[in-house]
């Protein structure tokens, strides 16, 4: 028997029960779309976080000393001295207060940041520059805002250049970053020297948190431990203190928990996939069932008119893979429509939210999912279509014929 | 030259819950190219078991079966398969057709199973089609639309379609009024005159006059020319007897 030929008959059998083939199918329907738009959903916000992170981001390690420790800005220097398996060491030094344009004073947030700094926020400069080292050593009156911080200041007028007031000192805006967590929607974030920071913000020569960028290649988990061992040695700390008071904690680690949450979640919606693809499946094999009870004349005709076994076979087979096939291509896209409905209400969510996250969830529609999708139905047609199809063809020509 | 059947000393024994069922006890036959020929014996004969030995549709448990000079006794399921693909046409007394499909597609059904190129198959159907004596018009209808006599001839323009050597009719008339079984039977005689064998299944001794040689089955045998004669001679004295 010719494929086309094949294929003529499927439809001609699938169409004449076109209602009862749709309801039969529907846990395949329910199945894929779960799996489809769990796979997209995962990998939306996988995307999202790693595209807010950056990949260099799985090398950064954080660290901060809360014991009541006094973190100089020259330790910085020193720890990278002491553990070279850094590329760079940075921090930066909060100070709060106001920032005024000439027009507008904001409530807002000063942070004080030592070199590297945004290569370890990930946050990316779109005019002007960085500080010098020269501005960097000598504490220069220099500023960068982020977008928001610069409208809120300045309005539509061109920030670079301005100056702002910190604290009764001039700055000079020098740069101006692209928005990212840190941006305060109705406030100012701006960014001086952590020199500049400490000794004309806060007055106090404390950094409040340090960051280091491990060389590629570095084992992070065994650098961790390292790290916190050179800091409790470097400040003395109890063991106590090394207990409640240093922080050490890789984006690795957050990566890695976010992966394992999200593995957790993916067996959860497989298992209950797998569970509704399993009875869709039993659905279909009860109807090929079905079908062939009713079809047993035929089936005994066509064995008269010259049909071998193997062509009932793959008459039956062939049906049952285009019902789960059909119900595939649906769950699909129905899958995919639920995921951008999902991920739209998501990022809604999170950005109406006080978390303070803003974190687009866009779903990702990836080839695999879709031909995986596909391989699981054919399967699941094959698998238990295979059963109704042998005993469709094992049928005695003479006694089928005779069937009432 | 070369009968188209000759069966020799046929048995089927059927092994129904373990009792061994005799359908046939040495039933030899021989039928040549381009006769009509009718089987007739009553219900539990054995016919129906002939017929499906003569339509490969069932082996003989002994005895031999040359189809055109070829052994189809010990061929396998799927050879069988292949001897009725392109040997053999079947006309059934229920008709046998698919009801939602067209009376085309229908008659082109069994070239599904054979290696008739698609481009081929509908050329053959029509003319299959127009030897059974049914109007185009009807070409395109489903075949449940049609009347009993239309279908027969549809399923009989579907034995056609494959060239067979053999068509085996299984009580071909037996739903039909006699008016419409004429025209039916007309169709088998106007096959054998174009040359085709005709094996024609029934109890009904009105349609066996149609065919040009009778043999009688009882029992599993057939019954010899004289105890047909003894035979006839006695149901004719049952039926004196009871008038």
């Amino acid at each position: 028997m010719r494929l086309r030929d094949l294929w003529a008959e499927t439809w001609e059998a699938l169409d004449a029960n076109r209602g009862r083939s749709l309801l039969t199918v529907l846990g395949i329907v329910i199945g894929i779309s779960a799996v489809i738009a769990m796979t997209a959903l995962i990998g939306g916000v996988r995307q999202g976080l790693m595209g807010e992170l950056g990949l260099d981001r799985a090398r950064v390690i954080t660290m901060g000393v809360y014991n009541g420790s006094q973190v100089r800005t020259e330790d910085i220097a020193k720890i990278e001295e002491g553990l070279p398996e850094y590329e760079y060491i940075t921090g930066s030094s909060y100070g709060g207060g106001k920032v005024a344009s000439d027009a507008k004073s904001v409530d807002g947030q000063v942070l004080g940041i030592a070199p590297h700094y945004f290569d370890v926020t990930g946050q990316k400069l779109v005019e002007g520059r960085t500080f010098t080292s020269g501005e960097n050593d000598s504490a220069s009156t220099v500023a960068i805002l982020d977008k928001t911080s610069a409208h809120n200041l300045f309005g539509d007028e061109d920030a670079l250049g301005q100056k702002v007031r910190i604290k009764g000192i001039e700055y000079r805006v020098v740069g101006l970053l692209e928005n990212s967590q840190q941006t305060d929607p109705k406030g100012v974030t701006a960014y001086v020297p952590l020199k500049a920071c400490v000794q004309r913000v806060t007055g106090y020569d404390n950094v409040d948190m340090l960051s280091g960028m491990a060389r590629e290649g570095e084992d992070i988990d065994s650098l961790v431990t390292k790290t916190k061992d050179f800091l409790a040695t470097y400040y003395h700390l109890s063991d106590e203190d090394v207990e409640n008071g240093l922080y050490v904690s890789s984006m690795k680690s957050m990566i890695d928990s976010f992966n394992s949450v999200m593995f957790t979640f993916q067996l959860l919606m497989t298992s209950v996939a797998s569970i509704s693809l399993v009875v869709g499946g039993i659905g279909i094999m009860n109807m090929m069932l079905t079908n062939v009870t009713e079809r047993i004349r035929e089936i005994g005709l066509r064995k008269a008119l010259g049909a071998r076994r193997s062509d009932i076979t793959r008459q039956f087979l062939l049906e049952s893979v285009c019902l789960t096939l059909a119900g595939g291509a649906i769950g699909i896209v129905l899958g995919y429509l639920g995921a951008f409905a999902l991920g739209g209400v998501a990022t809604g969510l999170l950005a109406s939210g006080d978390s303070g996250m803003s974190l687009t969830v866009t779903p990702v529609i990836e080839p695999m999912a879709v031909l995986g999708a596909t391989g699981i139905c054919v399967l699941i047609g094959v698998v238990f279509g295979y059963y109704p199809a042998r005993r469709a063809a094992k049928l005695d020509p003479v006694e089928s014929l005779h069937y009432q | 030259m070369l009968p188209v059947i000759d069966v020799r000393d046929v048995h089927r024994i059927y092994d129904s819950g373990g009792v061994p069922t005799h359908a046939l006890r040495g039933v030899s036959l021989t039928v040549r190219k381009g006769e009509f020929l009718c089987i007739m014996g009553p219900s539990g004969s054995g016919k129906s078991t002939l017929m499906n030995i003569l339509g490969c549709l069932d082996t003989p448990t002994s005895g031999s079966y040359l189809l055109e000079g070829v052994d189809v006794a010990k061929l396998g399921d799927d050879e069988l398969a292949q001897v009725r693909a392109t040997r053999i046409g079947f006309v059934f007394q229920s008709f046998n057709l698919l009801p939602r499909s067209t009376v085309i597609r229908n008659v082109m059904l069994p070239l599904l199973y054979t290696d008739v190129a698609p481009r081929d198959r509908e050329r053959r159907a029509c003319e299959a089609l127009a030897s059974v004596g049914l109007p185009a018009e009807y070409f395109d209808h489903r075949s449940n639309e049609l009347s009993g006599g239309q279908m027969q001839r549809v399923a009989i323009a579907r034995a056609l379609v494959n060239d067979p050597a053999l068509v085996l009719a299984d009580e071909p008339t037996g739903n039909l009024d006699s008016a419409t079984s004429e025209v039916v039977l007309n169709t088998f005689v106007r096959m054998r005159d174009a040359g085709k064998t005709v094996v024609l299944i029934t109890h009904d001794p009105e349609v066996a006059t149609w065919a040009d040689r009778c043999v009688h089955i009882r029992d599993g045998r057939l019954l010899t020319d004289e105890q047909e004669r003894a035979h006839v001679m006695r149901s004719e004295s049952r039926g004196r007897g009871s008038t």
